[in-house]
């Protein structure tokens, strides 16, 4: 049986929601009260399966949310 | 910044004369309520969809999904134009976005040039002032930020959280910003509440002073410029509208002073009426209209003959033509050729005085009107209510007036409104189509136009005294 992990279906869905949201570890983890060090996990997760693309390194690095297919060749011409 | 952005509210276009200064950064600052971010959005939704402008809405605080859905309540789908490239609504800390402002090629940089961005609505800049640096460190922000928007000649709104402290105090940011605009939530009528906008600031542009009600409807903010009644069209209806003599009354009264209407002159004692009162007259003689002057005790005859020969009028002239009629309520010497235009009342009682002007005047009006010429009335009510007293200016005056009306005539009441107290005064302004007032204030006397049939106000205006004709200038 397939297990989901509440947190990270919740911030698969926050950035579903708000698709231009642009935000450290802990600012997402703010934005969706829930304590960073748990959120932090959870991104480094969603970068790896392509949901999430991370912009820098350490504290200070930006998650933002790949959109499916329509805005992939946006997302090229941008971050390429 | 000679260029400007409609907001694409018509109300506040009209008050910046067509919009924001192209580039420009300009503070929205108001209390919580007051309707910050719907104008913003709306600057934005505006820019989109009318003037295919993209806009990007930077949001610190609030989730752009619950944006999304307060502003489809305004029938406004912002996710359809984030879809479309017309719109984005980035949700960002305030750190986040000044470094990628920052960076050369960062984020902030490529959203602009992805979506061709003009417009920008940052909510809210008071994040920007939260921390322990100190004003100067937050100032330089604040500078630096207004600075990387007006780069990309972004014309963008800073939304500001006034708090009730803040009220009195000017911030920083106001000097930085190009144009601050203030929302605010007033009492009003004890049970209700109004909202209001003011413009306090806009470099570069003429704007319109003062607090401008609006109201949030179903379809955004709807914003109605003070100054602004509704139109009499029944009044305007085919109305040949005569020139007052003076520009800018003419300029406010779309022309003059339409033929059939009734215009009260509101004064108080220390206002010179004189030049504005014999401007008006004189001007409907020129144009070929015939006059009825009922005299105060302070103008003889005289005097108006002096007065309107300023302005191109030999009165004695007219009285020979038999154009021209006096009303008298006082015994005084007449001079030579004036005395058959002199219908003398002043003996007589209230119903005697109906009968002897209608008499004297009514072969001379009904000749006239055969020929189609018009007629125009100057009244002074207070001398009308000094010698016949108020109840009969109140039974009179509406009679007068709406016989006037129907055969045509014109008229302008000279009155003060102080002298002859709320009641009287409501009542002959409810009957008239149109106030003028003039006042002495300070040093200064001014003129406003109160009531119109073409439903105009305006503010106060400054009279200048000039040599030539028509010797009043109005600022």
């Amino acid at each position: 049986m397939l297990q989901l992990n509440p947190l990270k279906v919740e911030c698969t869905l926050f950035f579903e929601e708000n698709p231009y949201t642009f935000e450290t570890a802990e600012g997402l983890a703010s934005r969706l009260g829930r304590k960073t060090t748990e959120l932090a996990m959870i991104l480094e997760h969603l970068v790896t399966v392509s949901i999430l693309e991370k912009i820098g390194d350490g504290e200070q690095a930006i998650y933002r949310y790949l959109q499916p297919d329509t805005f992939q060749f946006q997302r090229e011409a941008i971050w390429d | 910044m000679n260029q400007y952005t409609s907001t694409g509210i018509q109300g506040l276009d009209f008050l910046l004369n067509g919009g924001f200064p192209t580039g420009a950064t300009i503070l929205l600052e108001g209390l919580p309520g007051t309707g910050k971010t719907n104008l913003s959005m709306q600057f934005l939704y505006n820019g989109a969809v009318q003037y295919d402008e993209p806009g990007l809405y930077i949001t610190f605080e609030e989730l752009p999904g619950q944006l999304y859905k307060e502003m489809k309540a305004f029938g406004w789908d912002i996710p359809a134009l984030e879809r479309e490239n017309k719109m984005r609504v980035l949700c960002v800390s305030p750190q986040v976005l000044l470094e990628q402002m920052e960076t050369q090629n960062g984020l902030f940089e490529q959203i602009i040039n992805e979506i061709g961005c003009k417009r920008v609505a940052i909510d809210s800049i008071s994040l920007f002032q939260i921390g322990d640096e100190s004003v100067e460190t937050k100032r330089k922000t604040i500078y630096k930020l207004r600075n990387i928007l007006r780069k990309f000649n972004l014309t963008s709104l800073l939304i500001q959280e006034q708090t009730a402290a803040q009220d009195s105090e000017i911030s920083y940011i106001n000097y930085v910003v190009d144009g601050v605009i203030r929302l605010a939530l007033k009492d009003y009528k004890e049970h209700y509440r109004k909202r209001t906008l003011e413009v306090l600031k806009m470099r570069g542009r003429k704007i319109v002073e003062g607090e401008h009600i609006y109201r949030i409807t179903d379809h955004g903010i709807h914003l109605l410029p003070a100054f602004s009644m509704v139109e009499d069209k029944a009044h305007l209806y085919n109305a040949t509208a005569i020139t007052t003599g003076i520009p800018r009354l003419d300029q406010l009264l779309d022309g003059g002073i339409p033929e059939g209407s009734a215009f009260i002159l509101d004064t108080n004692s220390k206002a010179n009426y004189k030049y504005l009162a014999v401007s008006i007259a004189a001007n409907r003689l020129l144009a070929g209209e015939n006059l009825i002057i009922l005299l105060s005790s302070l103008s003889t005859i005289n005097d108006l003959e002096f007065l309107y020969g300023l302005y191109g009028v030999n009165l004695k002239e007219y009285v020979a033509k038999r154009k021209v009629f006096f009303i008298e309520h006082y015994r005084r010497p007449i001079p030579p050729g004036f005395e058959e235009a002199i219908i003398d009342v002043s003996d007589l009682k209230n119903e005697e005085y109906r009968q002897a002007t209608q008499t004297v005047l009514l072969p001379y009006i009904q000749s006239s009107v055969e020929r189609n010429e018009k007629w125009f009335v100057y009244y002074d009510l207070n001398t009308i209510v000094s010698q016949r007293g108020k109840d009969f200016l109140q039974t009179y005056f509406t009679e007068e007036i709406s016989k006037l009306n129907a055969s045509g005539f014109s008229v302008l009441a000279l009155s003060n409104f102080t002298e002859l107290g709320p009641e009287l005064s409501s009542f002959i302004e409810r009957t008239s189509n149109g106030v003028i007032k003039t006042w002495v204030e300070g040093s200064y006397q001014y003129v406003q136009l109160l009531k119109s049939p073409m439903g105009k106000m305006s503010i106060p205006l400054l009279v200048e005294n000039i040599n030539t004709k028509p010797y009043i200038n109005l600022i």
